[in-house]
């Protein structure tokens, strides 16, 4: 289909809005509250355009042949202006034209906008939680942490209340996000365009770690940062920074770099097996994964039932795991006292901060970060991210598999554990290790694997509206995974800003990427791991490992 | 009154003989055209919810009547609420609605229990709402049925293909069903009669019904007003004018004025009242009833009324009068729904006909400030 | 067809006289609506109240038919009377005073509603008789 657009023929799809087919011929349109793979809701009233000597928002308006559309014309511009000038007064305040992260920042330059001429009148609290933190002064009422948290995470968590100008977003009854079934997913970070949501920094008490030299500073990478942190200095999506990421941490003064990659393996070795004997004694099924914290919350919050009948793995999340070993194996072998240790995570994840924070993880780990606030501190530190020469995990834990590196996208842990229960279970080698129907951004992804003759189903989902989905027939599998962000970690809530499906999908390519590139590709084939058993925890599920490598969970209130 | 005319039933039992369609053209011949303040011909619209081939479908009747100065419904619903019954019933039969809503203001909660009585066994359920002027929106009111936040919703798809809970859904104003039995039944039924809702500076406010195109200073000379009135407003989102002897009561003349017809709200100023005053009452009606969800509606109507209650108390520049304007004409072009769109109305208008006061009110102030 | 939420919502509003956090978690778990989304829905309606209110409520016109007669002296009267503004409650708990919206009684402005019930052509002898007739 054609269209006229300020004078110039372009061809459309008349199934994509405006807004969309302009973009894809190279036209941006301002615009704050439509996010990519939502349904627009047209509140900004920033995204106008002139069709017929009306104004109308580009989001919401489908291309008919013969269009002709103005974007350029006085009136457009003035009325974008004072739209965004309307939404100025209390952004302006903190950030103007400041912050590359915040679209409202970004637009403003491009609307011209010099002067506001209203004063800032909201006068709310800020949330200061746990993990997320909320400014309602920001707050432009956009409203698409509320639709993410409804429409992907199905967790509504918060909603608008009040009318008007009195209009906010909040929790039931203005509890602050800690005190209701928020699950710290951080997808509302994500997706707020003006930063009026964030997340809980811990960057001042890394920094004082770091600077105290009684302590022995560990940091651990989680399997997707190697593949989203380069974003943060300007190198493109999907590009590989792991021997840079690992450089750049060295520089900010961490004693030791490992590699949260190795702790995935562990989770392997301890889930598989689990896994394996629970195929032995016939269930309890399905056995659902438990890497995902942003899940764990939402299932002790919405899902009880599941407790009851010991569908959850008892394992605890990779980084976890890497935390207590660090604690314990690694302080003993390197002689240091655990107290002096410091294990500092970089996460994809604001759940994850949370996690660190349940009194059953005993503070294994001490800080989480997320990707964003390890790019603040190389940052802070005047690293030159993009120019520094590639450098390897430190040894002692520092070696890890395919396996674990496939952890960071959704069905990566389905697939890891199925490498490792396959192998272990029959004796045999898989043919092929890649398992082609576990991939990809599909919401709920599905299969089946033979194993000793029994007919395994496995199921995985990335969202949590598509756990909802999947849980409604959960009985009909084995074996489950959920992540609650999606794509999983790639897309988690701790990830570079801005959010957009194109840089998830190219994360996703960076970390199959990773997988196929390492010579070790199986859990149970990496050294380290059979050596930490050898030496230290026995065999996988032994009394020892579980008493370090397991944990249980919550029933909690909405 | 037409409007007090009965039908006891006879209207629908004709309905019911002459069938679904039959009906709707009958409607559509008689040229009904809606009450509510947009004047769609009630037909077409039963025809377009007839037509979907979705089995569930709903009707509702809209008793939101919340524009300030309409007092018209409440009027219908108090004097003759049998033939706004007789009408939903007619209007579920020719569209093939099983239930029916009537959504009754929060502020008429009173009529409640009458209505009840009346509808006996038919499927109309009452939902009373609780105080939003913006649930009178024709998607407004199908999420305030539903359980949410009475915010519009994106058109298209409209209500006849996906209303309430996504089924096709007829929704007409309370007098545009009263009018549905006379008309079936009454071959003299004047389609050109209106109920014009008169109050303000007059010592005779209330119903006049009147045709189509009567002169507007007939109408207020019956409401004998004590004092000279000066301007007209039609409700806060119809604008308002100067008084004249020229203009007629009909959508056309008084579109020319920039004002709107809608539903027959008149309200009169007298010459003892300052425009500025009643626009700043106005702009705070707006900035009260304003659902929030667009920004120029949310931000800009509650900028709107700091404004002018600096002009009006305070000190204001000349140069706030062009934001003023500027403001107006962005929050009328781009907000999402008509509770937005013409929530300047009054305000464009009054500094198109009455810009002298509001420039005197600042001069006003500004020498009051001097001689302090 | 799902409960009605708003009708749900009214029903509280009348029995308790504002709508509760308890209120709240009790409809959630008779109807599966999220915590959040009634509470949108309840303080989106100005009769809607998350807070206490008095016996009385009082929501009295302040739209231009009621203006034009003369209801801010009205309005100063009560609030002087009750020694309470708009959105407030007296100390007693008797009163709860909310300037709002038309209220559909615009041929005898001005008016208010009180508890519901419609109280027009309102002057100052009148709120004194109705207000005593309260106490």
């Amino acid at each position: 289909m054609r269209i006229r657009v300020d004078n110039k023929n372009i061809e459309v799809d008349s199934n994509k809005s405006l807004l969309l087919n302009l973009k894809d011929n190279g036209i941006n349109i301002p615009h704050l509250c439509y996010q990519e793979g939502l349904e627009p809701e047209a509140r900004c009233r920033i995204c106008l355009v002139e069709i017929n000597n009306k104004l109308v928002t580009s989001c919401n308006t489908y291309p008919k042949e013969g269009m002709e559309i103005k974007t350029k014309t006085k009136r457009v511009n003035r009325a974008r202006k004072i739209n965004a000038e309307l939404l100025m007064p209390e952004h302006m305040d903190k950030c103007f034209r400041l912050n590359k992260h915040h679209d409202l920042c970004n637009i403003i330059g491009d609307l011209g906008l010099k002067e506001v001429r209203f004063n800032p009148t909201r006068k709310y609290t800020a949330d200061l939680g746990a993990s997320v933190i909320r400014d309602n002064n920001l707050c432009i009422n956009c409203g698409r942490c509320v639709q993410v948290c409804a429409q992907v995470q199905a967790t509504w968590a918060i909603d608008f209340a009040g009318r008007a100008h009195h209009e906010h977003v909040t929790p039931y009854f203005e509890h602050d996000l800690n005190d209701v079934a928020c699950i710290k997913c951080g997808q509302c970070i994500a997706a707020c365009p003006v930063g009026a949501i964030d997340e809980r920094e811990h960057l001042q008490e890394v920094l004082a770690a770091l600077k105290d030299k009684t302590k022995h500073v560990v940091v651990q990478t989680a399997p997707s940062i190697r593949a989203s942190l380069g974003e943060e200095f300007d190198m493109p999506p999907g590009t590989l920074v792991t021997g840079k990421m690992i450089a750049a941490l060295r520089r900010c003064g961490f004693n030791k770099v490992f590699d949260t990659n190795l702790g995935a393996d562990m989770t392997i070795m301890e889930e598989g097996t689990e896994f394996l004997t629970r195929a032995k004694n016939n269930g309890p099924f399905p056995m659902i994964t438990t890497c995902c914290p942003g899940w764990i919350k939402f299932m002790e919050h919405f899902y009880h039932d599941l407790i009851d009948s010991n569908n959850m793995s008892t394992c605890k999340s990779p980084h976890e795991m890497l935390g207590i070993l660090i604690k314990t194996y690694y302080a003993k072998k390197a002689k240091i006292s655990k107290k002096d240790i410091v294990v500092v995570s970089v996460m994809p994840c604001t759940a994850k901060k949370f996690e660190s924070t349940r009194p059953e993880m005993k503070s294994d780990v001490d800080y989480v970060l997320t990707t964003r606030e390890a790019a603040k501190l190389i940052n802070h530190f005047n690293i030159d991210f993009k120019n520094l020469k590639d450098e390897e995990f430190d040894p002692a834990l520092g070696i890890s598999t395919g396996a674990g590196a496939v952890f960071g996208a959704t069905g990566g842990v389905m697939e890891a554990a199925l490498r490792t229960a396959y192998e272990v279970g029959t004796g045999k080698q898989l043919t092929k290790i890649e398992f082609d129907q576990l991939r990809g951004m599909d919401g709920i992804k599905t299969g089946t694997i033979i194993i000793k003759g029994k007919e395994i189903k496995f199921a995985v989902a990335n969202g949590l509206a598509n756990a909802r989905e999947l849980m409604k027939r959960k009985d009909d599998y084995h074996f489950i995974e959920i992540m609650a962000c999606p794509g999983g970690c790639i897309g988690g809530g701790g990830q570079p800003l801005p959010f957009a499906w194109e840089k998830i999908h190219k994360r996703m390519a960076a970390i199959y990427k990773e997988d196929a590139r390492l010579p070790l590709r199986k859990s149970h084939e990496n050294p380290i791991v059979q050596k930490i058993y050898k030496e230290f925890l026995d065999k996988p599920l032994s009394k020892k490992a579980h008493k370090l490598l397991h944990t249980h969970y919550y029933k909690r209130g909405l | 009154m037409q409007i007090k005319k009965q039908t006891k039933g006879k209207a629908l039992a004709k309905a019911k003989k002459l069938g679904q369609k039959a009906t709707i053209n009958l409607i559509k011949e008689k040229v009904l055209l809606g009450r509510g303040g947009a004047g769609f011909p009630t037909g077409t619209k039963w025809e377009m919810v007839y037509n979907e081939p979705e089995k569930e479908k709903y009707l509702i009747c809209n008793a939101d009547e919340g524009e300030p100065g309409t007092f018209k419904d409440k009027f219908i619903l108090e004097k003759n609420p049998e033939l706004v019954i007789e009408g939903i019933k007619i209007a579920m039969f020719a569209i093939g609605a099983k239930k029916a809503f009537i959504y009754l203001r929060g502020e008429y909660e009173y009529l409640e229990n009458r209505l009840k009585k009346l509808i006996k066994k038919a499927n109309i359920e009452i939902v009373v709402g609780a105080g939003a002027y913006i649930c009178g929106d024709e998607t407004a009111i199908l999420e305030s049925i539903e359980g949410k936040r009475g915010q519009a919703r994106l058109k298209p798809p409209f209500p006849t293909v996906k209303g309430l809970y996504g089924k096709p859904t007829a929704i007409n104003n309370v007098e545009t069903l009263a009018n549905v039995p006379l008309a079936i039944y009454y071959k003299d039924w004047n389609p050109n009669l209106r109920l014009y809702s008169l109050s303000g500076n007059v010592t005779k406010p209330g119903i006049y019904e009147l045709p189509l195109g009567t002169k507007l200073c007939d109408l207020i000379k019956l409401g004998k007003p004590k004092n000279k009135i000066k301007a007209i407003y039609f409700g806060c989102f119809g604008g308002c004018m100067p008084h004249c002897e020229k203009t007629k009561l009909t959508p056309d003349d008084i579109c020319g004025k920039d004002c709107i017809h809608g539903a027959g709200t008149i309200i009169a100023v007298d010459e003892k009242h300052s425009i500025v005053d009643v626009a700043t009452n106005i702009a705070k009606f707006y900035e009260f009833e304003s659902c929030g969800k667009c920004t120029p509606c949310r931000e800009g109507t509650m900028r709107i009324l700091a404004l002018l209650e600096n002009i009006s108390l305070k000190n204001a520049d000349m140069k706030d009068l062009n934001t003023l304007q500027e403001l107006a004409e962005v929050i009328k072009e781009t907000s999402f729904c008509g509770l937005g769109q013409t929530s300047t109305n009054h305000l464009l208008t009054a500094l198109k006909y009455f810009r002298k006061e509001f420039e005197e009110r600042i001069k006003e102030q500004k020498d009051r400030r001097r001689i302090r | 067809m799902p409960d009605l939420l708003l009708t749900e919502l009214r029903k509280i509003q009348k029995k308790d006289g504002y709508i509760s956090e308890q209120a709240i978690k009790k409809l959630n778990k008779k109807t599966g609506i999220p915590l959040s989304n009634i509470y949108g829905t309840a303080t989106f309606y100005a009769m809607l109240h998350t807070t206490p209110q008095g016996k009385y409520i009082i929501e009295i016109c302040n739209s231009p038919s009621c203006f034009l007669n003369n209801s801010l002296n009205i309005i100063k009267y009560i609030e002087n009377k009750l020694k309470i503004k708009s959105g407030q409650t007296s100390k007693d708990k008797k009163f709860s005073l909310h300037i709002g919206s038309c209220i559909g009684c615009c041929d005898k402005a001005p008016a208010m509603l009180l508890n519901k019930k419609q109280y027009t052509n309102l002057t100052k002898e009148k709120i004194d008789f109705i207000l005593k007739k309260l106490k």
